[in-house]
């Protein structure tokens, strides 16, 4: 399964010591299948302890059967320490709850607390996760720490209150230089240039423009033809409002994945990252009325399908091959700030 | 001893090396690319568990691991290693095995949604001290009248009228709670009354002026007492939780439920309870207005003028809600005005 490419189109990018590997994805919607339904029934029957069992078994098949050069990842998270950081979560969820629900004049109060602690769960989940990262039996590193993410949360946090969430752009460049400058493979440290996201968030901004000039003329031409119909209209309006979002959301995941992938460099690797917004919104939106359809039997075939789709698009280069990386002297890391990351819905993904 | 193939890597850097490995009842031999050779007690491994297309991994002391696809050879060295994930595996190795899943799945969830929860939330409420309640009732009402309702315009007099009667509705009745009355002005809301957890009713204008008699308000506020007595509203407010939290629980791992498909049946299943309580709440009500000397059949008389009035503004396409009537929070009116009148 070593694959040196052999295709003529690729024999430019080869050039030199430069050996080309495909991302392979091996996994099967069938198969996942049967593990995601095996977790879903045990975690029902034991009241969600299993879950983090079932998380752990997730992860490890997914890490498993993402390949390159023939060598599985590995996901190494123990479930005992997930089990424990989603209890942990599970405690300040409830805490949280009842705080809003029956002392409302605590909300400041809380605010701080989140504010404090968001830098912490963001550091401590990305260290969890590249911690029980594995391939080829060198783990990934993250070492970014949380004065640091504090400090840029602050900053980007006032620049965003100062323009109104203009600078969004701005902030999501620096948090990704953040997090994938703190990452290593094993010794050997990721690097990025200065991003820049503005040029994609403005064409974005423009096909949204025109997505609510659409919406709106679908609800002028169907309430001035049939004076009956303006419910029709509105759930119309709203369908091709939502349609028009998924488009929106495709070019931007896609046009950032390609922008940064293409520029991080791992030592001697570089990315390619061909995501196409074509694709992905055909995807997400097959995917969608799939699960719905399917009262949500069809998510492990839409989650297979999305993430197939992904390793396709992503092609490495390595000059020297991947041999020579070197593991790094590491302690344990718990999981409490990722599961209560989880906890209150926050996803970061590189 | 037992012969198989791996890749090995030595716990330092990413080169793969090819081996070949021998074992015996004590231990491993590897010999590998390079000519290396090691020796590795067999206590000394650590096997990851079996999973679907993925090779096995044994993690060596010092880092080192082996990595194969000779499951049947490691099956045989570690027979007791990871048994519950072996067993897990076995489940879902097997479709007919991992079909029965989405049965038991779909029974226990539903046990504990028709059954389980409601029985939960019960018991969770009878442990909250009113105060709790009260407290609970009062940051509703805050938000009710922030959101949706406004000052009354019913008299005074006739206000007095009606806190009278609910004196006489809750006279005796010790059971810890201090009912109060309050009249609004809801506009989206039409004739409507409700119970506030810790004893507060609010009752609309629209539903006092449509009452012909403050025997049909008296059978009104009977219903809400029910509620009230019921701890309904602390009982919903925990299930609603409970049901987030199982939601969750299960959401956890199938990853990107859509929230259109978790908010839509958590609707269906909140309206589901309601129906529980409503029905809770109506046989409370007869049994209470016999008690003080008015028939139930006041009940029947003021649902059937709600029902009315409803279906007028439906027909007139004031009420967006016409044609979704399974979602009706109230048991089917008619069976309701039934039992009223033939309340024992």
């Amino acid at each position: 399964m070593v694959v040196p490419s052999t295709e003529g189109g690729a024999a430019a990018n080869t050039a030199g010591p430069e050996k080309r590997y495909a991302v392979e994805f091996s996994a099967s919607a069938g198969e996942y299948f049967r593990i995601w339904i095996v977790n879903l029934a045990l975690t029902i029957v034991t009241l969600g302890i299993y879950s983090a069992w079932a998380k752990v078994r997730r992860r490890r098949y997914f890490h498993g059967h993402t390949r390159i050069d023939g060598e599985g990842f590995e996901y190494r998270g123990n479930p005992i320490a997930v089990l424990k950081g989603r209890l942990i979560a599970v405690a300040a969820a409830a805490a949280f709850y009842g705080a809003a629900r029956f002392a409302p004049y605590l909300i400041w109060a809380l605010a701080i607390v989140a504010v404090v602690a968001l830098p912490w769960l963001i550091v401590r989940s990305m260290a969890f996760n590249a911690h029980n990262t594995v391939y080829r039996n060198v783990r990934l590193r993250f070492r970014g720490t949380y004065l640091k993410c504090l400090g840029l949360l602050l900053w980007t946090g006032i620049i965003l209150v100062v323009t109104f969430g203009l600078a969004y752009p701005y902030f999501k460049a620096r948090l990704m230089e953040f997090l994938f400058r703190n990452h290593s493979y094993g010794t050997t440290e990721f690097a990025v240039p200065d991003l820049s996201y503005l040029g994609i968030y403005l064409r974005a901004v423009g096909l949204g423009l025109f997505v609510g000039l659409a919406v709106s003329l679908v609800g002028w031409l169907f309430g001035t033809a049939l004076p009956d119909s303006r419910s029709t209209a509105s759930v119309i309006g709203t369908l091709v409002g939502y349609v028009g979002y998924l488009f929106i959301f495709s070019y931007i995941r896609a046009e950032i994945a390609n922008a940064t992938w293409g520029t991080v460099r791992i030592g001697k690797i570089r990315f390619e990252c061909a995501l196409r917004t074509n694709d992905l919104f055909v995807l997400y939106l097959v995917n969608i009325i799939a699960i719905v359809a399917s009262l949500g039997l069809a998510t492990p075939w839409a989650l297979v399908r999305a993430m197939r789709y992904q390793a396709q698009k992503m092609t490495l280069f390595a000059e020297g091959g991947l041999d020579s990386f070197v593991v790094a002297e590491s302690a344990e890391v718990s999981a409490a700030g990722e599961e209560i990351g989880e906890m209150f819905n926050f996803d970061l993904s590189l | 001893m037992i012969e198989f193939d791996a890749v090995y890597y030595d716990g330092r850097t990413s080169a793969r090396k090819a081996a070949r490995v021998q074992a015996y009842t004590q231990s491993l031999y590897v010999t590998g690319e390079g000519g290396f050779k090691l020796e590795v007690p067999l206590a000394n491994v650590r096997v990851e568990p079996p999973l679907a297309g993925t090779r096995r991994i044994l993690h060596l002391p010092g880092g080192a691991q082996l990595q194969t696809d000779a499951d049947a050879a490691l099956r045989a060295l570690f027979p007791r290693s990871n048994r519950l994930e072996t067993w897990v595996h076995a489940l879902e190795s097997r479709w007919p095995l991992a079909l029965a899943g989405v049965v038991v799945a779909a029974a226990f969830s539903w046990w504990c949604v028709v059954y389980g929860l409601p029985l939960a939330a019960g018991l969770v409420a009878t442990h909250v001290p009113v105060q709790v309640e009260v407290k609970l009732g009062e940051q509703t009402l805050a938000s009710i009248d922030q959101a949706v309702c406004d000052k009354s315009d019913i008299g005074l007099a006739k206000q007095d009228k009606v806190r009278q009667d609910l004196a006489a509705l809750t006279a005796r009745l010790d059971d810890g709670y201090d009912y109060r009355l309050e009249f609004r002005a809801c506009k989206g809301l039409g004739a409507n009354a409700f119970a506030l957890p810790g004893g507060t009713i609010v009752i609309t204008d629209a539903l006092v002026r449509l009452a012909e008699n403050d025997a049909q308000i008296s059978a009104v506020l009977a219903h809400e007492i029910g509620h009230v007595r019921h701890r309904h509203g602390l009982r919903l407010a925990i299930q609603a939780a409970g049901l987030a939290a199982l939601i969750a629980a299960l959401a956890g791992d199938a990853v990107s439920i859509t929230g259109l498909a978790v908010t839509l049946p958590t609707a269906l299943l909140q309206s589901g309870y309601s129906r529980q309580l409503e029905d809770e709440a109506d046989t409370y009500a007869f049994r209470r207005l016999k008690e003080i000397g008015l028939s139930p059949k006041y009940f029947a008389e003021i649902l059937a003028r709600m029902e009315g009035q409803k279906r007028g503004r439906a027909a007139a396409g004031t009420d967006g809600r016409g044609g979704f009537g399974y979602l009706s929070t109230h048991p089917a009116t008619a069976e309701r005005i039934e039992r009223a009148l033939s309340a024992p």
